[in-house]
């Protein structure tokens, strides 16, 4: 009896634990450090042996956790069943082209030819081509209606304008947009930002006019460009999709995988203004009266980051790029850079202050 | 030792009448089109061609208008080769007849620009035993895939028939006659696209006419059009809506929230001194928040913004507080109008009309 005490109280403990770890800042910290650890060591760990084992200790960590209700329910939500299968598709896809850029790396420094070398760049449309398709559209149809039979889509109550469902999630691919319309207004998170991913993805080709990693697999040659894509698409798209999907709950607060969805449960998020944090804080001063005086400090603090931060980052570790891009080409890349890096920048300081705005000019709906 | 002609490289000038003749004496290396023939891409290449030498000169023999022209290579061969190296199975559309014959025949023909590739330059015949490997990596190709095509999927290199293909220079290509067609009617059409001064008087004046035509009519029938697509009647539920007498209200705490009226999209507030009518619209995004009681605050399920229950935000990403209607008194029944709205960040909660002293 105590044993089978002790071991549900250990097994409580490393609930907790693992509960601790998804709060948001800690699990967007722990994200982002095993990114850069996946990077830095992308050859050991994209090698069959050590991918098998980590997926394999995954899986079981996953049926594992199924024991747990709460958890179960949230996996096997029909909604949510996507996103499991996407969080295994990204995974396998990333091991997929690390390993033969892992493989190719290894080649180009032994001097022998890629994998790709000789291979012809043509292919046949019939029947190659043709075929593939035939089978990889019967599979999607086999497998669209055993989902279809297998996991029903939710019915829910009829519509009412009155009422919305707590907590009301957009489809799964926009929980990217919706988590970042928790930490902006509404035109910088719905309109702006947006655009602002468009439009840098459209300007990538001319960005990056380097031809390396044309046609064949590679790391080595473009940890940069990789790097910074990567961090986009998987810590600021799809770990905000999983933020969305499993740990936002009712009342849109964040839930660890173990907890209850407890729509009452407490949660003290009064917000901070930066203008208090500057003026009243740390300053002891009542609030200058205009609104441009009063967010002066925000609106210098976000000017620096945008100014100096080109000068800075080019002092840091863009000295090559920028000189081999030209100076225009360069600002662009600074800007999209910045502005990515300012969503999580926000986040953080959402998570541990409580920020509300850096610059808070309500009175324009300026508001950042 | 004989002196025999390989041919390097061919191509179409401009004249073909699309007679179908080159394209039955050499099959794979012309294409006769709707309105030319052109060089099948394969045939750009010398390692082709070479084999196919004989077909080609038959081809340009027959053309009737003399439009196939081609460049060649002398090589010496080997005098007691029963059968030329060029003449392989493969090649099955090849043509019995000597190839010493049809050599000296297509001489005149050679009268057109001769730039022969220096890339193609003079290869060694192979002697009668050895097969010559050009033609072992077509034959190779050609039966690897049923016939359709030279590739190999996963092959380590290039392959020989591939690798004069690829080391051509583009500019090095013959002329083709479809792209020579192509290009002149081009500069035909934009020689008569040519505006004369006569054309522009009296397109313009067509133009100012019908431009003042429309004007004119959309000026006349313009607002009546407008008319039009709007409705007659709206159907529009009356903005002003009872909500009981004024005494349910009265007794309310400061601080209560009334949420009889939510299906009508307002909340009843009691505030410190007065009532008010909160609009249910969260002003982030328009969604609809919900009342917790024991927290005493309106919680948005869509981003999370929390209000007081004066509306005032405090949390969450809501940039302003929520909205209040307009709220009156009539024979002790208080009637709130949600056509008129005040809004605090503009100072407006303070006017007569947001509220009801208690």
């Amino acid at each position: 009896m105590d044993s089978i005490l002790a071991a549900s109280s250990t097994l409580d403990s490393v609930k907790h634990f693992i509960n601790v770890a998804c709060e948001p800042h800690w699990f967007l910290i722990i994200s982002v450090l095993a990114f850069f650890i996946f990077l830095i060591g992308y050859r050991t760990w994209t090698k069959p042996i050590v991918a098998g084992t980590v997926s394999a200790l995954a899986t079981l960590f996953f049926l594992a956790s199924c024991a747990d209700t709460n958890f179960a329910k949230i996996v096997t939500k029909a909604d949510n069943v996507p996103i499991v299968i996407m969080m295994v598709t990204v995974s396998f896809l990333l091991w997929l082209a690390f390993r033969q850029a892992a493989i190719n790396d290894e080649r180009m420094e032994k001097g022998e030819p890629l994998i790709e070398a000789g291979a012809d760049d043509k292919v046949l449309v019939w029947p190659d081509l043709v075929y593939s398709e035939l089978i990889a559209l019967v599979l999607c149809t086999a497998l669209l209606i055993v989902w279809a039979i297998i996991l029903r889509a939710p019915l829910e109550q009829p519509a009412d304008p009155n009422v919305a469902p707590n907590p009301a999630k957009a489809p799964w691919y926009f929980l990217g947009l919706q988590e970042m319309l928790v930490y902006f207004d509404p035109w910088l998170a719905g309109v702006v930002f947006p655009g602002l991913i468009i439009v840098g993805l459209l300007a990538i080709p001319y960005i990056d006019k380097n031809p390396r990693g044309n046609g064949y697999y590679t790391f080595k040659e473009r940890k940069f460009a990789i790097t910074t894509f990567l961090f986009g698409f998987v810590i600021l798209w799809v770990v905000l999709i999983i933020f969305g999907t499993f740990l936002r709950g009712p009342n849109w607060n964040f839930f660890g995988p173990y907890e209850f969805w407890d729509p009452h449960r407490p949660a003290a998020l009064l917000n901070t203004e930066f203008h208090d944090l500057f003026w009243v804080n740390t300053l002891g001063r009542p609030l200058p009266g205009h609104y441009l005086i009063r967010e002066l400090p925000g609106i210098v603090l976000l000017g620096a980051y945008f100014m100096l931060g080109p000068v800075i980052m080019k002092w840091l570790f863009f000295r090559k790029i920028s000189r081999d891009i030209g100076f225009i080409r360069y600002s662009v890349l600074c800007v999209l850079i910045l502005f990515m890096l300012l969503m999580p920048i926000k986040m953080v300081l959402r998570w541990t202050l409580n920020l509300h705005y850096i610059v808070g000019i309500t009175e324009w709906f300026l508001n950042v | 030792m004989a002196k025999k002609q390989l041919i390097t490289k061919v191509w179409i000038e401009e004249g073909c009448i699309v007679c179908d003749a080159c394209e039955t004496a050499a099959p794979e290396v012309f294409e006769v089109m709707d309105d030319t023939c052109v060089i099948r891409p394969d045939a750009l290449n010398a390692e082709f061609t070479k084999p196919r030498s004989e077909g080609i000169v038959d081809a340009a023999e027959e053309c009737p208008v003399d439009v196939i022209k081609f460049d060649s290579d002398t090589v010496e061969v080997a005098d007691e080769a029963p059968t030329e190296p060029a003449a392989a199975p493969a090649t099955e559309t090849q043509t019995a007849p000597s190839p010493a014959k049809k050599a000296p025949a297509a001489e005149p023909k050679k009268a057109a620009p001769q730039k022969a590739p220096a890339s193609v330059g003079k290869t060694k015949a192979p002697s009668a035993g050895e097969p010559d490997p050009s033609i072992q990596a077509l034959l190779e190709a050609a039966t690897s895939r049923g016939g359709n095509a030279g590739i190999m999927r996963n092959s380590t290199e290039v392959p020989t028939s591939a690798q004069g293909w690829r080391a051509t220079d583009v500019d090095n290509l013959p002329p083709d006659a479809r792209q020579a067609k192509v290009v002149e009617a081009a500069q035909k059409a934009k020689k008569q696209s040519a505006l004369h001064r006569r054309d522009f008087v009296s397109n313009s004046a067509v133009a100012i006419g019908w431009t003042a035509f429309g004007v004119g009519t959309g000026i006349s029938i313009g607002p009546a059009f407008g008319r039009f697509m709007m409705p007659n009647v709206l159907e529009e539920p009356d903005p002003r809506i009872r909500v009981g007498k004024i005494t349910r209200y009265m007794e309310m705490a400061p601080g209560d929230v009334n949420e009889d009226y939510k299906p009508q999209g307002i909340w009843m507030i009691r505030d410190e001194d007065r009532i008010a009518a909160l609009n249910i619209i969260c002003t982030h995004l328009g969604c609809i928040p919900n009342w917790q009681p024991n927290d005493r605050k309106f919680k948005c399920p869509c981003h999370g913004s929390g209000y007081y229950s004066d509306g005032i935000n405090f949390e969450g990403p809501t940039p302003r507080p929520l909205e209040r209607f307009k709220i009156t008194i009539k024979d002790g029944i208080v009637i709130v109008d949600k056509s008129k709205k005040y809004q605090y960040e503009l100072g407006q909660w303070d006017q007569p009309g947001s509220y009801i002293l208690v």
